[in-house]
């Protein structure tokens, strides 16, 4: 069962003569539990697509599904409910608010949402434990390096139980160490949690990471790849297609 | 906890330096409104102590609504009405004794100042009153000098039964034996001393008068049978008596009211400051925060989620602030109160005691800190809540709409300004305050559109003069990008400063003006002075005796008297002084608003008086007018022969009559001042000495050359306005907090900008430098702006005080050179921490900075 889908869906910047089609009609379908990589040159609306299949923002035209409803209706308060409770964001920058710490960042949707904040937290340190992340609870953003960062942010996205995880360029802030880590971290949220995870992101090495790569390019969907299993050279499958499409 | 408080307590302690900053600005405002509150109420509950403190413990008491003396027979008149127990006329006098009266030590602060003398009926004083004595007797009918006291009175002037104490007296200082102690007295107020009615009409030479009557009624707990019998005493004396407590001071108390809205206002306009301050600082966070903003919303949090956050931080603000204000301005009334003792014992000689707080002034403070805060708040929490997650997550783009920051706001500014202006020709008071207000409203409004080409302007000024550092059109260019901010700084510094030079004009014309008045109503050679020069009726006066003493001597050319009596016109209390028009031109003096010298003469034709500018205003008198005066005899038709001004009496509503009319309708013969001239080429010693032995004996009076007496008054005065400055300073401390605030926040908003400027190669001392400009660029703005509101303002402030009091407009060379000074060197001073933080700021740790 279709856990994102999408109809016909456009987003155009600006007026008559300086409108910008960030995407053209784009229809795709996206299956639960699966990890999803959506990779294209700049410019090309990746990170727009994220951001409607968010609710973040709203298309010009088209519809969005998400666990066969449409979310094009929803109001603010209603959308705001969604991303609480079944959408976790994972992005690359200005993912942590810096005067909370570790735990508390993590627990963010659960207090949002009303939880006991003892509750909340103990949820999110079972995350935290799990992402290897036990002696940083009490860490603020700025004690923590990049990689543990991102861990926070996944851990976030995963505590309010939401069936979607959405990670725009995740890796984009990290060295190839520790994105290999958050990508392969992420791929086990799909695998072992059976979580829909889908990752916009610019590295082949990184998108090589997921079960399906769609392509994009001009705001339209050109290509997509699906890839079995995660081998050596998947990577490299990746990076030639990418040069094609560049090309 | 709620994850909104959570996030707003982390935010605030995460910003110490900030949160301090915001929070002073609710401080400082606070403080000024609290300080300022518990100064006035605390001279007022002072002064009604005193008033009070006559009235004893019966359950009613009837005076003559002018306070002045009536006729002993009176008291017959009272007795006979149903539900009246009891009654008994009491002549009250409060006495204010010259200072080391008691002790003759002047290394001793006086542990007596004032007493309070009745006069008591024994034939029926103790139907009214019970006298519990701790030791001997209470006074016989047959006692003459006798006086009873409380122990408490006696252990401060040390004398025991038997032993006598001295007392001035209208004709000359007399000693009484004390017969008995009462039990020492508990409430505040003066000490009493109690000796015989016939006794104390003797002493104060007013033979079969008394000033109060005393009665207990019956059922006096039943509002109802108690209004009975008041209104029955009311028919029977006629409505020149007031059945209540004593009537005196209500002048004193009228200015003090005035004094305090006045003060008020400085305390309101602190506040507003606050408010700007805090607006600034909540605006910039919103901006700052964005992106925290951006994923809150992302992650789930409403839009009520984010307006709740900041509005709880500015609660936490409001009310920590306010807490702060209130104790602060405790300290600030406490020390004014310890700065305005001297002034206001040796003009009127009461004690003031600690503040007085009234309970709902606390709740008011509180009330107006933490709603000001909120409400500063308001609007950046709603343009916060208006923040997409998707704003967030783009990049910013620093935009100015410079069309729209000239429009509206510009138009309706102009319009103020038009208006303030037009009303500068007004004659009332309320208008001209209006006015005042209208213009600075005007100034604040056309802020934002004059931002720019003040910034352009001075910018090139500043970028030659920096030429070689390349950091003018920095400087300039960063204080045009956000004309709003910088508008509310601006206008913080204007306010700040308009009043302070407003103030500093004031004083300066007060002054200058007061000291005119010194020179001409001072301007004899000798002054014999009471205690207490305002309220004249606490003094004790002299019979017309010390008079013609004075006349006699050889040397003195010319004696001229003040008496005083109490009076109304409709409901307005009146200070009646009777002076000789004779003499009173040629020692003392009075300035003439409208008639001249020649119209003294009108006051021996018939009743005729002389009004003071206060009067002519409250009771909108003006020359030939009849106005009815309140007298012992009842209400009597004085006209008008001229509108004049002295220094004594420039702030209470006052007539000046003939004695011979005040004799015949006030029956009053004291003199309470007394001004002397010699004749020319007198011997000054020989002189000296024969007016000092002539007022022996009356111990009351203090006996000092007219150059020595100015002097020393304009010593008080210049204690008084340095006190006054010093809340000048305070009143100016708010702007260099707002561009100390708006300063250090543009360091943090552009960390990564400055980062960039030290990548292509600037140097610390060019950031440095750069901020400074910055400060030196917005203090100029708001000095230029705050110098201008302030010269208008000070105008209209001389003018409206001298709808009511002598004041001519001196423009204020010196306030406006320090007002420069102060405001720029404020700029410099709010850029040290921030220009500091900038120049150290990490290149690569300011690169990475989001």
């Amino acid at each position: 069962m279709s856990v994102i889908q999408t109809e016909n869906l456009t987003k155009i910047y600006g007026k008559n003569e300086t409108a910008v089609t960030a995407l053209d009609r784009v229809n795709i379908q996206i299956e639960e539990g699966e990890f999803v990589a959506v990779m294209g040159p700049s410019g090309c609306g990746k990170s727009t697509l994220m951001h409607l299949l968010g609710g973040l923002d709203k298309p010009t035209s088209g519809i969005v599904r998400i666990n066969q409803i449409s979310i094009a209706e929803m109001g603010d308060d209603e959308l705001t409910k969604l991303r609480r409770r079944k959408i976790g964001f994972v992005f690359q920058f200005f993912n942590l608010i810096p005067v909370l710490d570790a735990a508390e960042n993590a627990a963010l949707p659960m207090t949002l949402d009303g939880m006991k904040p003892d509750l909340a937290r103990k949820k999110a340190c079972e995350w935290l434990e799990r992402f290897g992340m036990a002696n940083r609870m009490k860490n603020r953003p700025d004690q923590l390096s990049g990689g543990q960062q991102q861990r926070v942010a996944i851990a976030r996205a995963l505590v309010a139980d939401p069936t979607i995880i959405l990670a725009d360029e995740p890796t984009g802030n990290l060295d190839t160490h520790s994105g290999d880590e958050i990508a392969g971290l992420l791929r086990n949220v799909s695998n072992d949690y059976n979580r829909t995870v889908i990752m916009v992101t610019h590295d082949p090495r990184i998108a090589a990471y997921a079960n399906r790569i769609i392509f994009l390019k001009d705001g339209s969907v050109i290509d997509e790849t699906i890839l079995e299993k995660k081998n050596d050279n998947n990577a490299g499958l990746v990076a030639d297609k990418m040069k094609k499409i560049s090309d | 906890m709620n994850i909104q408080f959570r996030l707003a307590l982390r935010y605030l302690s995460g910003r110490k330096m900030r949160t301090a900053l915001t929070t002073l600005a609710i401080v400082f405002g606070v403080l000024v409104i609290f300080g300022m509150n518990i100064v006035l109420p605390t001279m007022i509950t002072a002064i009604k102590t005193n008033i009070y403190a006559a009235s004893g413990q019966a359950s009613l008491t009837i005076s003559h609504i002018t306070g002045n003396l009536f006729d002993q027979s009176l008291v017959e008149n009272v007795l006979p009405i149903n539900g009246v127990l009891a009654a008994t006329g009491k002549m009250v006098r409060t006495i204010n004794l010259p200072k080391n009266y008691f002790d003759q030590d002047s290394e001793k602060p006086d542990r007596v100042s004032v007493l309070n003398l009745q006069g008591l009926d024994l034939d029926n004083v103790q139907s009214v009153h019970s006298f519990p004595l701790q030791d001997g007797r209470f006074l016989l009918p047959e006692d003459r000098d006798a006086v009873v006291i409380t122990q408490s009175l006696a252990d401060k002037i040390s004398v025991k039964i038997g032993d006598s104490m001295r007392i001035p007296t209208v004709v000359g200082e007399k000693q009484l034996t004390v017969v008995g102690l009462l039990f020492p007295r508990t409430l505040p107020g003066d000490e009493d001393i109690f000796v015989n009615l016939p006794y104390a009409q003797e002493i104060m030479n007013c033979s079969g008068k008394i000033n109060l009557i005393e009665a207990n009624i019956d059922n006096f707990e039943d509002q109802g049978k108690r209004d009975e019998v008041v209104n029955a005493i009311q028919e029977r004396l006629g409505l020149d008596f007031q059945i209540g407590t004593l009537n005196s001071n209500e002048e004193l108390l009228g200015v003090m009211d005035m004094g305090q809205m006045i003060l008020n206002i400085f305390g309101v306009l602190a506040l507003f400051m606050g408010a700007f301050i805090i607006f600034n600082t909540f605006r910039t966070i919103v901006l700052e925060r964005r992106y925290d903003i951006g994923l809150l919303r992302a992650v789930g949090a409403s839009r009520s989620m984010i307006t709740g956050m900041i509005l709880i931080e500015g609660l936490i603000q409001g009310i920590i602030g306010s807490l702060a204000g209130i104790v602060s301005g405790y300290f600030l009334g406490y020390g004014i109160l310890r700065l305005a003792q001297e002034p206001m014992s040796a003009f009127v000689n009461i004690k003031l005691g600690t503040p007085v707080v009234p309970p709902a002034l606390v709740g008011i403070c509180l009330l107006l800190g933490v709603s000001i805060s909120v409400l500063s708040g308001l609007i950046p929490a709603i343009k916060a809540a208006r923040i997409t997650p998707l704003d967030a997550l783009r990049p910013s783009v620093a935009d100015v709409n410079y069309r729209k920051q000239t429009g509206i706001f510009f138009l309706i500014g102009s319009i103020f300004i038009g208006v303030g202006i037009l009303l500068l020709f007004s004659d009332q008071m309320s208008w001209i305050a209006a006015g005042a207000f209208a213009f600075l409203l005007g100034l604040v409004c056309i802020t934002p559109a004059v931002v720019r080409p003040f910034a352009l302007l001075f910018g090139k000024i500043i970028a030659r003069i920096y030429h070689r550092q390349g950091i003018g059109e920095l400087a300039q260019g960063n204080m045009a990008r956000h004309p709003g901010r910088t508008a509310i700084t601006v206008s913080a510094t204007l306010l700040g400063l308009a009043v302070a030079v407003a103030a500093g004009t004031l004083v300066s014309s007060v002054s200058i003006s007061v000291a005119n008045l010194i020179k001409i109503s001072m301007g004899s050679d000798y002054l014999l002075v009471p205690p207490s020069v305002s309220l004249w009726g606490t003094n004790i006066g002299a019979s017309a005796d010390l008079e013609q003493k004075l006349r006699a001597v050889e040397q003195v050319d010319v004696v001229s008297s003040l008496r005083f009596a109490e009076s109304k016109v409709n409901e307005n209390s009146v200070s009646v002084l009777g002076i000789n028009p004779h003499d009173y031109p040629w020692a003392g003096g009075l300035t003439f608003v409208d008639g001249s010298e020649s119209d003294y003469d009108q006051l021996n034709d018939g009743r005729s008086m002389f009004i003071n500018s206060i009067f002519a205003m409250t009771v909108g008198a003006k020359k030939g007018d009849v106005i009815e005066l309140a007298t012992t005899d009842g209400r009597k038709p004085y006209r008008v022969a001229a509108v004049v001004n002295d220094l004594l009496n420039a702030k209470v509503t006052t007539v000046f009559i003939s004695q011979k009319n005040m004799e015949k309708d006030f029956q009053v013969t004291e003199d309470i001042f007394i001004q002397v001239n010699l004749k020319e080429n007198a011997d000054i010693n020989a002189a000296d000495a024969a007016i000092k032995t002539a007022a022996s004996g009356y111990d009351q009076f203090t006996v000092i050359s007219g150059k020595e007496y100015s002097q020393s008054l304009m010593n008080q005065l210049q204690t008084a306005f340095s006190g006054f400055y010093f809340l000048l300073i305070l009143l100016a401390v708010p702007s260099l907090l707002a561009m100390l605030n708006t300063l250090s926040i543009a360091v943090i908003e552009r960390t990564r900008e400055i980062g960039m400027l030290r990548a292509v190669g600037a140097t610390r001392k060019q950031i440095r430098l750069m901020m400074t400009v910055e400060g030196l660029l917005l203090a100029a703005f708001g000095t230029i702006l705050g110098i201008l509101g302030g010269l208008y303002l000070g105008f209209l402030f001389v003018k409206g005080i001298g709808t009511f009091m002598p004041s001519e407009y001196i423009f204020p060379l010196s306030g406006v050179l320090a007002a420069l000074i102060i405001g720029l060197s404020f700029g410099i001073l709010a850029a040290v921490i921030p220009s500091r933080q900038a120049a150290r700021l990490d290149v690569i740790r300011a690169l990475r900075y989001e």
